[in-house]
């Protein structure tokens, strides 16, 4: 039986997409190119996309890893040109850094900032947006209503807005994260009592 | 030509289409003109679905935006907390036809195990910490054992073999719908996600007790009432589900008893003012030392760790 999509994609959004910008460097070390790290990257969630059900990941950062490195050594191997450097990358492929590390486990955590971070880095009109839509939960007619727009203008906002998203969370996540001793002032606070 | 169209491209117009089917609420599967899209090249499902992940993803966000509230306001609403994590906690059936069998299947987990089983029957069942059960598939029924701990069932429709599960003297009997049994020494606790579930205890005279999604009922020494929960509200109490603990306004006590249940390194907190410090958090179950640290960088306690014990004191500057 299939699991449903509304699942798979929460799995993919939580356990796949974070890692993505982790991926990438990887690549980017092994020495692929740019253009084919991409191809890579949007040959991974095809795989995923065409998959029924997703019980037997156990980790989706393992998975991604796994997974772009079977690509990245199909793509050598169909490669017309038999290049002499192919049996190094093939060997700095084989380098998979998929255990998190102690740094990499704080990463994770900081996950929930990092979207904070993604958001406020939209432009002004797509930010207000994002926050009713993502983070105060209201529906598409209800973030025109409460701008006072045409819905249209709202969705034109969203694509554009993801768009941009999307592209950010290709680059290093190292980047929009502070240094791991003040990742906790935000990602956790006391409540105080009423 | 769409074969010249770059990666880029494709997940330019991938967001343009999960941005269009999350505002408009469109039916994805059903949706001609998209599916004409996905259809004109197959690398566009997998733009579509790293499209419609990014939104998941930035949706987890709202357990900080209550928090970011909870700084603002010092009055922090309790409405929308990790709604954007239940909607990442949606559930479905998971795969793989397997022969009906009428010998019980025990499953178990390890401290600190959570684990995802699809059973015989298409149902799913996400198995917490420490915990022991047991499946009997039958022609004309599906019974659960739970022996010890807690677990939450996503039913398959069968209105011809009812699914219940026994714990200790209480049963709760589905058809179709998702809830949770957790048993902790003499008491139950039965939350319901998704549709209607009936309770009674084993011997007990009197009708069963209805709960409808939302409801939650402890039975402590088996008779209690059923209490209405807000979803979001059971959603966070089964944020295990994701390897999560969710918290907000939980006393240090009750959280580090979460993660005791988890971790064989235990937290302990050696003031009682402490212990009630109320606390709001995100945390991975298996990381307890994220939450001590971030206790001490918001509380002011100071943290001291060996191998086995976490314990957690007021912090004697402030």
């Amino acid at each position: 039986m299939k699991q449903s999509r509304a699942e798979i994609v929460a799995f993919v959004g939580g356990q796949i997409l974070p890692h993505e910008a982790d991926v990438r460097a990887w690549l980017r070390r092994s020495g692929s190119y740019p253009a084919d790290i991409d191809d890579i990257v949007q040959e991974t969630y095809c795989r995923l996309a065409a998959l029924d059900s997703i019980v037997h990941i156990a980790s989706g950062r393992a998975y991604f890893f796994r997974t772009a490195r079977n690509i990245a050594i199909e793509k050598i191997r169909r490669a017309r040109i038999v290049r002499i450097d192919c049996v190094t990358e093939i060997d700095a492929l084989n380098v998979v850094d998929d255990e998190p590390s102690p740094e990499r486990i704080v990463a994770g955590r900081r996950e929930l900032q990092r979207v904070q971070h993604l958001i406020e880095g939209l432009p002004e009109r797509c930010r207000q947006i994002f926050t009713l839509r993502r983070i105060h939960g209201l529906s598409q007619r209800e973030v025109a209503t409460r701008l006072g727009v045409t819905e249209n203008v709202v969705e034109t906002q969203s694509m554009r807005g993801l768009r941009l998203i999307l592209r950010a969370l290709t680059e290093a996540s190292d980047k929009d994260q502070p240094p791991a001793d003040k990742s906790h002032d935000l990602a956790s606070v006391r409540k105080r009592d009423r | 030509m769409t074969s010249l169209q770059s990666a880029k491209e494709i997940d330019d117009e991938a967001a343009d289409w999960a941005a269009r089917v999350d505002g408009r609420e469109l039916d994805a599967d059903r949706d001609v003109a998209l599916q004409n899209w996905l259809a004109g090249d197959p690398r566009r499902a997998g733009a579509f679905l790293r499209a419609q992940a990014a939104i998941s993803f930035l949706d987890r966000g709202r357990a900080l935006a209550s928090v970011d509230q909870a700084i603002e306001s010092q009055r922090p609403s309790r409405r929308g907390l990790l709604t954007g994590v239940g909607g990442a906690l949606a559930a479905g059936l998971a795969g793989g036809a397997v022969l009906l069998t009428t010998r019980p299947q025990r499953l178990d987990t390890r401290l600190g195990e959570i684990r995802r089983v699809p059973l015989a029957d298409g149902s799913l069942v996400a198995i917490n910490t420490t915990t022991a059960l047991d499946v009997t598939m039958k022609p004309k029924s599906r019974q659960i054992l739970l022996r010890r701990g807690e677990a939450w069932f996503q039913v398959a429709k069968d209105a011809e073999r009812p699914f219940v599960v026994s714990a200790g003297l209480v049963r709760v009997r589905a058809v179709g719908t998702a809830f949770s049994v957790r048993r902790d020494g003499d008491g139950v606790d039965v939350m319901v996600t998704e549709g209607v579930v009936e309770t009674w205890v084993e011997g007990q005279a009197g009708p069963r007790q209805r709960l409808a999604a939302g409801n939650r009922i402890q039975l402590v020494g088996y008779t209690a009432p059923v209490v209405a929960e807000s979803p979001s509200e059971i959603e966070r109490s089964l944020a295990w589900r994701n390897g999560e603990i969710a918290l907000d306004g939980e006393s240090l006590g009750d959280a580090a008893g979460q993660f005791n249940r988890y971790n064989s390194r235990q937290i302990v907190i050696d003031d009682a003012d402490l212990a009630r410090e109320r606390f709001v958090g995100l945390f991975r179950t298996n990381e307890p030392e994220s939450f001590a640290a971030a206790v001490a960088a918001t509380i002011g306690a100071t943290v001291s760790e060996d191998d086995k014990i976490i314990r957690l004191s007021r912090d004697r500057l402030s």
